[in-house]
């Protein structure tokens, strides 16, 4: 369970073994959640950095009107922000969709670890580029792309998060999110996001059951929806060689 | 699109078939004092949990992207379209 952090960060460097103790020495204190809680509210002073070991949560926003606006879905191995102890309040708010393994990370253990572990600290760095660049991607597919697309372009990039924290088998993966999550998330209505999915499943596409997706056919689901795995930033599928020259020194740290 | 006065809003419902994309093709446009401000749509039975329940399809002018509830009846999406056209 505690591996999903390790395995995240290492899907962006290799760690060394020390680095992955200190990892380890992060999450000691697991706390359970249940589903359709929230873990901080918007207003809320952030003493901790909330790290996810499993399960679904998400960001996100209630307008006056009570509609929900998800912006951010967090899976095993995300962290809640990791530098959001630098801002005074929230501006938004973090619940869980399933229930959830959770530990709150000192904001101390995060400086610490940073400090002594170049290869943590960059990955670290590396965590909060790809949740920049996660949300780009987000307002391109909101803004850009028609409902069927949009959420497949959801299912492709779920694949390649939850496959980097080794949570997807055969193509298959655990989705805890409702039809309304969904619509909340895409911008969508209940009911195109219930046409969306049938759709998606005339197409041979995907399948969903009691709670879990298959991804039918990988490669026809990207083509449909055009997707480009270059935003997340995975070491399998990027640029290795090159960024290797641009961090000398780090064979030497651990 | 705002009541003048004491007059209310004359909502007028016309049948029209429509294209969603889906089996769900029976559907109303709603003009309100002879201006088209929605394209209601009836949930067919065999996709939908809520069949036979109206949903707006499409909002024009200040019904534009409200995210409504998904109606039983006619009437009570037609109440709707008058309280958003009167707030």
């Amino acid at each position: 369970m505690q591996q999903a952090l390790t395995r995240k960060l290492e899907s962006f460097e290799p760690l060394s073994d020390q680095a992955r103790w200190a990892l380890n020495g992060l999450t000691l204190k697991v706390r359970q959640v249940g589903a359709r809680q929230d873990l901080i509210q918007e207003g809320d002073k952030p003493d901790n950095v909330l790290l996810i070991l499993d399960g679904f949560a998400c960001r996100y926003k209630v307008l006056p009107d009570g509609q929900r606006q998800i912006m951010a879905l967090l899976v095993p191995g995300d962290f809640c922000d990791l530098n959001v102890f630098i801002l005074d309040e929230m501006d938004h708010n973090i619940g869980t969709i399933s229930a959830c393994k959770v530990v709150d990370v000192p904001r101390k253990a995060i400086d610490e670890i940073a400090a002594h572990h170049s290869s943590i600290a960059r990955a670290f760095w590396w965590c909060s580029l790809v949740d920049g660049a996660v949300l780009r991607e987000w307002l391109v597919n909101m803004g850009g792309r028609a409902p069927g697309q949009r959420i497949a372009h959801l299912l492709c990039e779920l694949l390649m998060r939850l496959e980097a924290v080794g949570r997807v088998t055969d193509n298959s993966y655990a989705f805890p999110l409702t039809q309304t999550d969904i619509a909340e998330t895409m911008g969508l209505s209940d009911v195109h996001v219930n046409r969306t999915l049938r759709e998606l499943r005339a197409l041979g596409l995907i399948h969903l059951k009691s709670r879990v997706l298959t991804i039918l056919d990988v490669e026809r689901l990207k083509a449909f929806c055009s997707f480009a795995p270059n935003y997340l930033h995975l070491r399998n599928t990027r640029w290795g060689e090159r960024r290797d020259l641009s961090w000398p020194g780090r064979a030497q740290e651990g | 699109m705002s009541e003048q006065g004491n007059v209310e809003t004359l909502i007028v419902l016309q049948p029209i078939a429509v294209d969603t994309g889906s089996p769900d093709r029976e559907g109303m446009l709603v003009m309100a004092n002879g201006l088209l401000v929605a394209v209601l749509v009836r949930l067919d039975a065999s996709e939908h949990a809520r069949s036979g329940a109206w949903f707006i399809e499409a909002g024009l002018g200040r019904l534009a992207g409200r995210r409504a509830p998904v109606f039983d009846t006619l009437e009570d999406a037609t109440r709707w379209v008058r309280q958003c056209l009167r707030g």
